[in-house]
């Protein structure tokens, strides 16, 4: 193959310009068409560049927020990647990854990386100016001395992290936080803390099965669940599934990719999911094909279920909820306790209601009535936690001593914390909300959030009212954020610091979905001037103790390498079958597992230790104790507005990639003919939506895959594109998800806006 | 014993048009920015009712009579012997575009930073070590396959001509489509 260019590297890394400028450069020179041309040369199809070997393989995964955290080989030459692949050991992976994980080294290559640690001088002014990274945990160190020198605590100091790097040593930065003091945390999730909730009080914890096992199911109903976009490896078992025989019934208020895979489809009202569950529930019950013995045996509160069902549900109640019309209805309820084994994946997209819980609930009731919890190829899927047993060792810090803190409730939580024993002590960190993080600013005093640390997040394009957000950071003294691009946070940063991608640093990887472990080891070194969290915290940790000894109690000796070796330990080791994290430098492993079904033992961890149909401790929180109906959200504008994912980006990344921009130059609102005639739009023409939070311009393309009623835009952030969803989403909270994660869901596919031609 | 000619398989049904495959390309032979050589088109509504819910994946359909072989002056083209894969040899190539300009599937791209022209090589270099096309091994539903010998290929169920792909008989596409098949809907 061709050369690789040592020297433009070199030039490149050396580089002293601001983004800005260097971009300005490249345009100049004409450079920017291929740039990084030097590391990223493209290849010619009979430069043998193939497969002729000599490279040094090394072991990634993929640590985004996504069901398939697939497992990657790397392929490098020179200290340059060429290539990567999916892991072929593992059976999930298999070999493949997706649109995405094929872009992720030009993550790592993009010429738009933030290369050294900068500082705006006001705030979205873009007026970058490169500092060292001394300088930068100086302006950092002296700030949080100040705060706490002004409010006797560093409760003043906000944390806001979520789901932009699951590998297990970014935990490090919740450590970085705790090794300073008691802090405020914005905590909760954004993303499934509904549907957790109802689980636990159904099951007595969120536990899904094997989705390899999908090749057993008989009968299978994709429930606001969308894995030809947000799951792709997972619909080869399911198309297994069907070659077996088995009907796929998916349910979406959008005709999905994964409902053109349908053997059928039903487009329900949106937010009617839990009526729909009823009413099958009513008709199998009506019919006598619920499992007996499952209800008896292995639940509590079956009668009372029943009793609700034939008091206030009928088939035509749900049919007339729902749309869906009664001998639909009637039929799949049918067809789905008869076939055996039948099972619901419950996507995540259908609890984002302000009836999420209880609709999961009812769902849940369906699946267990007809006695499919438990089964190999059955099961209610949602998601686990399983495999998480790591020690967490970079999450759990000791505070300075004499740290003070927030004095009453426990400390934060989040549904990957494993409990950092900070309920004895005298004091705690603050938790507010994440899922109202402009709200939560706004509204904390004594003291005030004075400074945010954003880290694995872009609040900016991922959190709601964004109207509301701007006014909230404007009350903050101090932001730093840590990202590898310049997105739409960032803007609105005083201090950003470059952070290493997965292919620069040491971290493990398991999945919420699937049950494989998965090394990640540093294929390539840092480039520019990026850290990972850990050496950020190492280095911030260095700096304080300098300025004010004992202020920090983060080691400042460890690198993500050691970090990541201090997270195994024998329950790890034993439950994947192996002696050494080594072991995982020959591959992936899988959890090894007594059955691939969740709760095949029927040891429920309620407190009955049964499935609990009626679930006391439900109604002790404020909710039903039965999963009964809950009504939608009243619409506050004439259209539903959602906002689900994209294929071609997780959250606010990878879009913003030139590699993705090939194949999805522009975003678009998706409008239904019928609407688009009635207010006169046209398919590619500019149409201008206004919700009760804010508005924004944008190109319609006019589908019947949306209803009439609704108007669709995916998340995400493209650069140098001001589209933002999220100026359009209020902060409405679902009506579960505080037990388990510490702050209610957030209610994102409620809402609603109008639209006209521009 | 007879040449073979491999070819792909495209599974409709089973495609969900996430664009694994042209990025596994793209991964694997860094094309210069707007040229790819693996793309994966959307089927119009007038044939799959969904605007964006059926595709084709497609590159170089390595013909068994291939034009831009045919039309090409310097003779940068030539048919491998052993499994038809066709080959454009781009350091013979003077960027006159005949070949871009002859095939009617579109498969071979000017490259504006070389003057020159490029195409799907069917990862002949893989295959030469017993690995799969790199489009082939990154689709994750086992949509698109790889066909070793057409001569020997299963056809029942197949079709050489998906409505929507153009047909040219003469030069004898080396692919094969499944259709698409659409659910029962029903809809409020």
């Amino acid at each position: 193959m061709a050369p690789i260019d040592r020297k433009f590297i070199e030039r490149a890394l050396a580089s002293p310009v601001t983004r800005r400028k260097f971009l300005q450069g490249l345009l100049v020179s004409g450079a920017l068409a291929s740039m990084p041309g030097g590391l990223l040369k493209a290849v010619t199809s009979e430069a043998g560049i193939t497969y002729e070997g000599k490279y040094q393989v090394f072991r990634n995964a993929c640590p985004r927020n996504c069901y398939d955290t697939c497992s990657i080989k790397t392929y490098v030459k020179d200290g340059v990647v060429q290539f990567i692949e999916g892991a072929p050991e593992s059976t999930f992976t298999a070999g493949a990854l997706c649109v995405k994980g094929f872009s992720y080294w030009r993550r790592a290559y993009s010429p738009d990386r933030i290369k050294y640690p900068m500082v705006q001088q006001g705030r979205g002014s873009g007026n970058w100016k490169r500092v060292s990274w001394d300088e930068a945990m100086t302006r950092i160190a002296k700030k949080i001395l100040e705060i706490k020198k002004k409010d006797d605590s560093l409760l003043g100091l906000g944390l806001t992290k979520y789901s932009g790097n699951f590998g297990i040593t970014n935990y490090g930065v919740e450590g970085m936080m705790s090794s300073l003091g008691y802090t405020t945390r914005f905590v909760g999730t954004p993303c499934w803390p509904a549907g957790i909730d109802a689980q636990n009080y159904d099951l007595g914890n969120m536990w899904c099965n094997d989705p390899e096992d999908f090749v057993h199911a008989r009968y299978a109903i994709l429930w606001g669940a969308n894995p030809a976009w947000c799951s792709v490896h997972t619909m080869k078992f399911i198309y297994e599934a069907q070659e077996r025989g088995a009907k796929l019934v998916v349910v979406d208020p959008v005709f999905s990719q994964t409902a053109a895979k349908a053997d059928e489809y039903w487009r329900p009202n949106t937010g009617q999911d839990g009526a729909l569950a009823l009413g099958m529930c009513r008709h199998i019950l009506d019919k006598g094909m619920y499992d007996k013995e499952f209800v008896t045996q292995h639940a509590v509160g079956f009668e009372e279920f029943a009793e609700y069902l034939r008091r206030e549900v009928t088939v035509e109640w749900a049919a007339q909820k729902s749309g869906i019309p009664a001998q639909d209805i009637a039929k799949v309820a049918e067809e789905f306790a008869t076939a055996k084994p039948a099972t619901i994946w419950i996507g995540y997209g259908l609890q984002r209601h302000v009836n999420g819980g209880a609709m999961v609930r009812a769902i849940d009731a369906l699946v267990a009535m007809t006695g499919n919890v438990g089964k190999v190829g059955g099961g209610a899927r949602y998601g686990h936690l399983y495999t998480w047993g790591f020690n967490y060792h970079a999450l759990i810090q000791k505070q300075p001593e004499g740290s003070k803190g927030y004095v009453g409730a426990t400390g934060p939580m989040g549904e990957f914390d494993t409990g950092q024993g900070a309920k004895a002590a005298k004091y705690s960190d603050r938790a507010v909300n994440i899922n109202q993080t402009a709200r939560m600013i706004l509204e904390t005093n004594d003291p005030p959030v004075r400074m945010l640390w954003v880290s694995c997040k872009n609040p900016f394009s991922q959190d709601f009212d964004l109207t509301m957000l701007k006014k909230a950071f404007k009350k903050l003294e101090m932001v730093v954020v840590v990202d590898q691009f310049y997105n739409q946070t960032v803007e609105q940063a005083d201090i950003v610091l470059p952070v290493t991608t997965l292919l620069e640093e040491w971290t493990q990887n398991v999945s919420y979905w699937h049950y494989w472990m998965s090394l990640n080891e540093q294929a390539i070194k840092p480039m520019f001037e990026s850290k990972s969290n850990i050496e950020i915290a190492a280095l911030l940790s260095a700096k304080m103790n300098q300025l004010s000894p004992g202020s920090c109690t983060f080691s400042p000796k460890l690198n993500s390498k050691k970090w990541m070796e201090m997270e195994f330990n024998k329950g790890i080791y034993d439950l994947f079958g192996i002696k050494s994290w080594q072991d995982l430098r020959k591959g992936p492993v899988k959890a090894k597992l007594a059955s691939s079904a969740a709760w095949h033992d029927y040891k429920f961890k309620t407190p009955s230790g049964k499935y609990e149909f009626k679930s006391d401790l439900c109604k002790e929180h404020g909710h039903q104790a039965l999963p009964e109906y809950l009504a939608n959200r009243k619409p506050y504008a004439p259209y539903r507005l959602l906002t689900p994912h994209s294929k071609f980006n997780i959250h606010s990344q990878f879009q913003n990639l030139d590699w993705m921009a090939e194949f999805n130059p522009e975003p678009f609102v998706y409008i239904n003919p019928k609407l688009a005639a009635k207010k006169g739009i046209a398919d590619g023409s500019l149409v201008k939506l206004s919700s009760k939070v804010g508005e924004m311009q944008i190109k319609a393309k006019l589908t019947d895959n949306v209803a009439p009623d609704t108007l669709l835009m995916y998340e995400g952030w493209f650069n140098k594109n001001p589209y933002n969803v999220q100026n359009m989403v209020d902060d409405t909270s679902a009506d579960m998800g505080k037990w388990k994660t510490g702050a209610p869901g957030v209610a994102i596919h409620d809402q609603f806006c109008d639209v006209n031609p521009a | 014993m007879s040449k073979k000619q491999a070819g792909f398989y495209i599974d409709a049904q089973r495609c969900i048009g996430c664009y694994s495959c042209a990025m596994a390309c793209k991964n694997q032979y860094h094309q210069e920015p707007g040229v790819h050589w693996r793309y994966v088109y959307p089927l119009k509504e007038e044939i799959y009712p969904h605007r964006e819910r059926a595709w084709m994946s497609l590159a170089c359909n390595h013909c068994e009579h291939p034009t831009c072989l045919e039309v090409c002056p310097v003779e940068a083209y030539y048919k491998r012997e052993k499994d038809g894969v066709v080959v454009h040899e781009q350091e013979k190539c003077i960027g006159c575009q005949n070949c871009i300009r002859s095939c009617p599937y579109g498969a071979p791209r000017f490259n504006p930073a070389r003057h020159q022209a490029e195409k799907c090589s069917m990862c002949y270099q893989r295959l030469d070590a017993g690995l799969k096309p790199a489009c082939v091994q990154g689709c994750p539903t086992y949509a698109l396959q790889f066909i070793e010998d057409m001569a020997s290929f299963d056809q029942s169920g197949k079709v050489q001509y998906l409505a929507g792909f153009p047909r040219f008989p003469e030069l004898n596409p080396s692919v094969r489509f499944r259709p698409p098949r659409e659910p029962r809907e029903v809809r409020r």
